[in-house]
């Protein structure tokens, strides 16, 4: 197939971008666009560490071919830097230990901002279901999820 | 006194009154966290340079066979494929191997596993380079393959190495173990298995290779960079100053990352540099990895374990038998470590032991967290489990007996000092847990839903002991602007004990750690010291560090005492601040001190080097003290199990693990509820398999690994601290113990529950389910 | 994969004449959650891709009308569990996307995606097999509309015609004294492929006794095939809820079945679970109805 032309918005700025059929939104952002917070953890959709926000929705980008992805409006971690929720949410996971080897912590970052937007008070129950999708192999989560609890709180410094 | 003064007389001479260290036991913000919660692009992956091209590796497609004829004709005229590397190419030795010189790059002519690697292709982008390796055609003359490592040991196998099947032996004799089982009351014979397990780090192997000054740099995910210098340089045949090696940040590693794979991502991506003169990146996929890289030794551990009366261990005789797949790797030292806790933490007056590493044609086994610790516990503890049943003995009383305690001799008869720490360990566990109330509660239960639990102690031999000398360097330098920098061979992929030494040197110095810069570990900058493994950072970095920071605080300390014109040894160092300890008003800056020492020439570089002392231990009879140091520990796990599925939770952990002095609690707290998760997917729902030696599931999607959904709702941890003789401040580890012990928790917690003995892990519902079928406490409807 | 081709249809009536063309040689994609992984472990190879996943305003909807509900086949699994139609009697769909896959993938896959792959790992699918639904499946040349106990017809294999693409799922909530149930057994907790997956909606005669009708479905009942599990439903109709009656429909159900195993679990472990699960969906759906139980 001939390379296709595409436009998306990532991060709040406009890309035209040219890609293959086989290319998946993971190669666009990391290879066209730099955005190295995303990771690519096992290629199949069973570990998480991928995942971006797609017109608001956390979804996994290792699963989602490029060529689907015009008008779309893609958010990486790297977009939300000066966010004041995202910086809350980075200093309670440096404050809580949650990132060991770091592999893992954009996405879980991105699920947790996901969620506190939708919630300052979340329950343990709901933090663990909003980043089930994501895999760790180093914490046990348990400092993620008190980092999480914490960082959805509002009203902080 | 001022405010500033007294804050830091607080700081210090307070604390020291109190026993307590400047910043030794403060959760610590870890010197790599901000690059991790930014995204930074410090991984393998994301140094990528401009016209990088890729390396695909392709491996076998049969468990054993010679290989007749290889077809690269049509992946070689792929669009964008450069050329195909095999061992044809390899202008120095065809050899990867960690320890025995078994093992080759790419495999040629002989086959042993279908996680041989064959060959690379390398081309300008990575589908390109997967499609080509599609259309790689090899026949194969194909030989009998073994799958059961007892089958291996039969007289008629097959023979997967020129040697025979046995990679290595190991043998315990303590006592007179006939003598105490004509003594016992009551002996109870049985066997155990264990499973593959993947240690699965969320970034696979990678590496890339940038060719330079007629040679190589390469940058990879790795935890031993010296070690893949050496492996590297033998591939190229060239001298190991032109293979210069650094380590990236690494995400996660777990053990793999110590043995070969690393050798084989780094060789192929530098074989190909060399050859087309272009930066070569070679990563692993999942698969890739999940097939070729290696997994945890499935073990048969069968028990002769002979009691008194009264519940006294007499005897044990245990046969173990460790399957290291195509290839030994890392297994000989596996071995030994089982071997050496093959009855756990418990005193045995009499133990006969008898190991062989045995090779199979499965996907070769490695290092991997606990290294024999998991198998030769789950054995164990599973037996003491059976033992107290049998005696009807409460599983917790007839443990408190038998237990090590200072003055009893383990298993290679050490004798356990003041330094020992389980009974605290236990008594944290048995408390949090509401052990004997709900022991007590428990026994008479009704209903499809049933609640257990379980124990097990933990005994695990610090360092690398009876696999060679222990050492470690450190390389500190104080900047001319007052920032400390640390470098080492020592390597960091999520423990957080590089973070942990450099607190060590943070509080010999009196600088906070915010000051301090870490090194990317660089083999043209630092020195070999040795793997990072078997949790060996803390003790001996830490040592390493300590000895540095002292060097260099012997120097600055003449220097702040003639800017505040006292008596050196009334200096005092705190918080970045140099001050009079009898008048801590007199103050100077540590910035200043510094600019004086360079205005001085007055050299603020420092090496640190440790060597653990010698582990002197009988190889014939497995006797001696091959671990200077012991980390103990204890779990106790509450499971309720629904009997109409056999599937269960872990509903409460307790766990306590004594670290001898916890240099930075947080991140010890990380790595006891790490480990024990890790532990708990090994107990419950991890199992690479194979079928006629090829993986059957080499993916997240059919191997599973716990997600939040699956941890316990609650763990309760515990730090102890026993002071040890080895590590700096008393420390011991703590990186690898909890990954042992849920195995037989979780194993014992269902059989207290369902009165099912599941031998081989993992305890899966189906298992816990067909065992209620068959014994007498079957239930379902 | 280097050869494949991935068209986008302006709109679904291109689409449909695309399909009409080269329907035989097309894989349809809407969120690619079970395409993307299968072509990737090498499982199926497509050389062209019908990509409909922008077509959200034609087929992404859930829509009550009179007696029936419609779910548009782009309907996400978050949709499902976003729509407050599905508490109560139909508490089913709720349930099964809970335990279906994880929030990413929640986020895209679909219900038509679910039902098109015709899997035994597809969760949904015993849902609406047991919610008797009907699907419409539409071409260039018109439409038609099919039940979904007649759509499966073999492993990863339905009765869909090469030309044709699936709009809408559709079905009438039980009515008068019913309830429906769910339950899935897998290894760990999320994001997990069932060892066994079981729905039943039943319903009650307005004597809260009798059944009048059982839909018990399964992610296999033989071979890797979901289906109603007919025999069982057959016994059941007609019948008084009792002790008794659920021990002799657990036997039928395990003549009935014909389980193969495979790594994840043994057949016989398979049908226990089966047995299991039946008696405890009936059971609590019978006590939901206000049953005698």
């Amino acid at each position: 197939m001939a390379k296709r032309v595409i436009t998306l918005n990532v991060n709040g700025t406009e890309h035209p971008v040219q890609v293959d059929a086989t290319d998946r939104l993971i190669d666009l952002l990391r290879d066209q666009l730099n955005l190295k917070s995303v990771k690519e953890g096992c290629s199949t959709g069973d570990c998480g560490v991928c995942a971006v926000l797609v017109d608001g929705k956390l979804v996994n980008s290792c699963l989602m071919l490029a060529g689907q992805c015009d008008g779309r409006r893609v958010t990486t971690l790297e977009g939300l830097v000066d966010d004041p929720t995202m910086k809350r949410m980075q200093g309670s996971f440096i404050a809580n230990n949650a990132a060991q080897c770091g592999f893992c912590t954009p996405a879980m970052l991105m699920a947790s901002w996901d969620l506190a937007r939708h919630s300052a008070e979340p329950s343990n129950e709901e933090i663990k279901v909003a980043i089930s999708g994501i895999l760790c192999r180093c914490t046990g989560y348990y400092q993620i999820i008190d980092s999480v609890r914490e960082g959805c709180k509002r009203g902080e410094k | 006194m001022s405010e500033q003064a007294s804050k830091l007389l607080d700081s210090l001479k307070v604390k020291a009154e109190r026993g307590e260290l400047l910043y030794i036991g403060e959760n610590i913000v870890r010197v790599d966290s901000m690059e991790k919660v930014l995204g930074s692009p410090v991984y393998t992956g994301d140094l990528l340079p401009k016209g990088t091209v890729y390396a695909k590796l392709f491996h076998a497609s049969v468990p054993h066979g010679i290989i007749k004829r290889m077809d690269l004709g049509m992946a070689r005229s792929r669009p964008g494929v450069l050329g195909v590397l095999t061992s044809k190419d390899i202008p120095g030795l065809n050899e990867s191997a960690a320890v025995l010189q078994d093992r080759q790059l790419f495999a040629d002519p002989v086959v042993r596993s279908t996680g041989d690697i064959l060959g690379a292709v390398i081309a300008e982008t990575s589908p390109a380079a997967a499609d080509a390796a599609g259309k790689i055609e090899v026949d194969y003359d194909r030989l009998p393959a073994i799958f059961d490592p007892l089958e291996a040991l039969g007289p008629d196998a097959v023979r997967i190495h020129e040697k025979g099947n046995i990679a290595r032996q190991m043998k315990i004799r303590k006592g007179n173990v006939e003598k105490g089982f004509a003594d016992s009351e009551f002996i109870l014979e049985k066997t155990y298995r264990t499973q593959f397990q993947d240690a699965a780090p969320l970034e696979p192997e990678v590496g890339l290779a940038i060719p330079e000054d007629g040679g190589v740099r390469i940058i990879g995910s790795m935890q031993s960079p010296h070690h893949t210098q050496a492996a590297v340089a033998k591939v190229l045949r060239l001298p190991p100053e032109k293979v210069r090696v650094i380590q990236a940040v690494t995400g996660g590693a777990f053990g793999p990352k110590s043995d070969e794979t690393p050798y084989d991502v780094c060789s192929t991506a530098a074989l190909a540099a060399v050859k087309f003169r272009r930066p070569v990146y070679c990563p692993m996929d999942r698969e890739d990895s999940m097939i070729m890289h290696t997994k945890r030794h499935p073990f048969v551990i069968s028990h002769k374990t002979g009691v008194s009366k009264d519940g006294m261990l007499l005897a044990d005789e245990s046969k173990i038998v460790g399957d290291t797949g195509a290839y030994a790797s890392l297994g000989v030292f596996v071995i030994v470590r089982a071997t050496f806790h093959t009855v756990g933490a418990y005193e045995v007056p009499n133990v006969k032991a008898d190991s062989n590493l045995v090779y199979t044609n499965n996907t070769y086994t490695g290092s991997l967290r606990g290294f024999g610790g998991p198998q030769a516990v789950f054995a164990f503890e599973s037996q003491m489990e059976e033992l107290a049943r049998e005696l009807g003995m409460d599983p917790l009383e007839f443990r408190l007996k038998n237990m090590l305690v200072p003055g009893k001799k383990n298993a290679t008869s050490a004798v356990m000092d003041a330094s020992c720490g389980l009974s605290q360990c236990v008594e944290k566990v048995v408390t949090s847990s509401n052990y004997r109330e709900k022991a007590a509660r428990y026994r008479n239960q009704m209903g499809n839903v049933r609640r257990g639990l379980g124990i097990a102690l933990l005994m695990h031999g610090n360092s690398l002991g009876p696999e060679g000398n222990d050492y470690g360097a450190v390389h500190i330098e104080v900047l001319s602007d007052g920032s400390v920098s640390v470098g080492s061979g020592l390597t960091e992929y999520g423990t957080g004990a590089i973070s942990g030494i450099m607190q060590v040197a943070s509080s010999v110095l009196g600088v906070p750690l915010s000051r301090f810069r870490l090194e990317r570990p660089d083999t043209s900058k630092h020195r070999e010291s040795g793997p990072t493994v078997a949790s060996r950072v803390v003790v001996i970095g830490g040592n390493a560090s300590k000895l540095a920071a002292e060097k260099l605080r012997s120097r600055i300390v003449p220097i702040a005492a003639g800017l505040l014109r006292v008596d050196p040894k009334d200096v005092a160092i705190a918080d970045g601040v140099a001050f009079d300890q009898r008048n801590p008003s007199k103050t100077v800056q540590w910035e200043t001190v510094v600019a004086e020492a360079y205005r001085r020439g007055v050299s603020l570089r420092e090496d640190g080097f440790f060597m653990a002392p010698p582990a002197p231990w009988d190889q014939e009879v497995g006797q001696g003290t091959p671990y200077v140091q012991y980390t103990w520990g204890a779990l106790i796990v509450e499971v309720e199990v629904d009997l109409g599925t056999g599937s269960y939770r872990v509903v409460g952990a307790h766990a306590a693990y004594d670290v001898g002095k916890a240099v930075n609690p947080g991140g010890v707290l990380g790595q006891i509820y790490g480990g024990t998760v890790q532990g708990l997917g090994y107990a419950m729902m991890e199992e690479l398999l194979h079928k006629d030696g090829a993986v059957v599931n080499p993916n997240l999607g059919d191997y599973y690994v716990p997600t939040s959904m699956d941890i316990p709702d609650e763990f309760k941890a515990f730090i102890v601290e026993v002071p040890g003789p080895l590590g700096p401040f008393g420390a011991k580890i703590i990186a690898e113990p909890p990954i042992v012990l849920p195995g037989p928790a979780v194993r014992n917690a269902v059989l207290d529950a369902t009165g099912v003995s599941v031998d081989d892990l993992p305890v899966t519902p189906e298992k816990v389910l067909m065992g209620m079928k068959l014994g007498p406490r079957a239930r379902s409807r | 994969m280097a050869s494949l081709e991935l068209y986008s249809p302006t709109d679904l009536n291109d689409a449909l004449r695309f399909m009409e063309k080269e329907g035989r040689n097309v894989t349809i994609i809407a969120s690619g959650t079970d395409l993307l992984p299968r072509m990737r472990r090498r499982k199926v190879s497509p050389s062209v891709l019908l990509d409909i996943s922008s077509f959200t305003e034609d087929l992404r909807y859930i829509r009550q009308t009179n007696r029936a509900i419609h779910l548009g086949a782009l309907t996400t699994i978050t949709d499902l569990l976003e729509s407050p139609l599905f508490d109560g009697k139909l508490s089913i769909i709720k349930e099964a996307a809970t335990h279906f896959g994880a929030p990413q993938v929640r986020n895209v896959a679909t219900v038509g995606g679910n039902i098109c792959s015709a899997a035994s790992s597809e969760d949904l699918i015993p849902v609406f097999l047991s919610l008797d639904a009907s699907l419409k499946l539409v071409s260039s040349r018109g439409e038609r509309t099919v039940p979904l106990e007649n759509f499966i017809i073999g492993k990863r294999e339905t009765s869909i015609r090469p030309s044709e693409i699936l709009t809408e799922i559709s079905f009438n909530p039980p009515a008068g004294d019913s309830w429906t149930g769910y339950e899935k057994l897998g290894r760990r907790n999320i994001l997990i492929t069932a060892i066994v997956n079981e729905a039943l909606s039943l319903t009650l005669e307005e004597d809260l006794h009798t059944i009048s009708s059982a839909r018990v479905a399964l992610n296999r009942v033989s071979g890797k095939i979901p289906a109603l599990a007919a025999k069982t439903n057959g016994f059941l109709e007609g019948k008084k809820i009792s002790d008794e009656t659920i021990t002799e429909a657990q036997r039928v159900l395990s003549s009935e079945l014909s389980l193969t195993s495979d790594f994840r679990g043994s057949g016989a472990y398979r049908a226990e679970v089966a047995r299991v699960y039946l008696r405890r969906l009936i059971e609590r759906c019978s006590k939901q109805i206000g049953g005698h139980f």
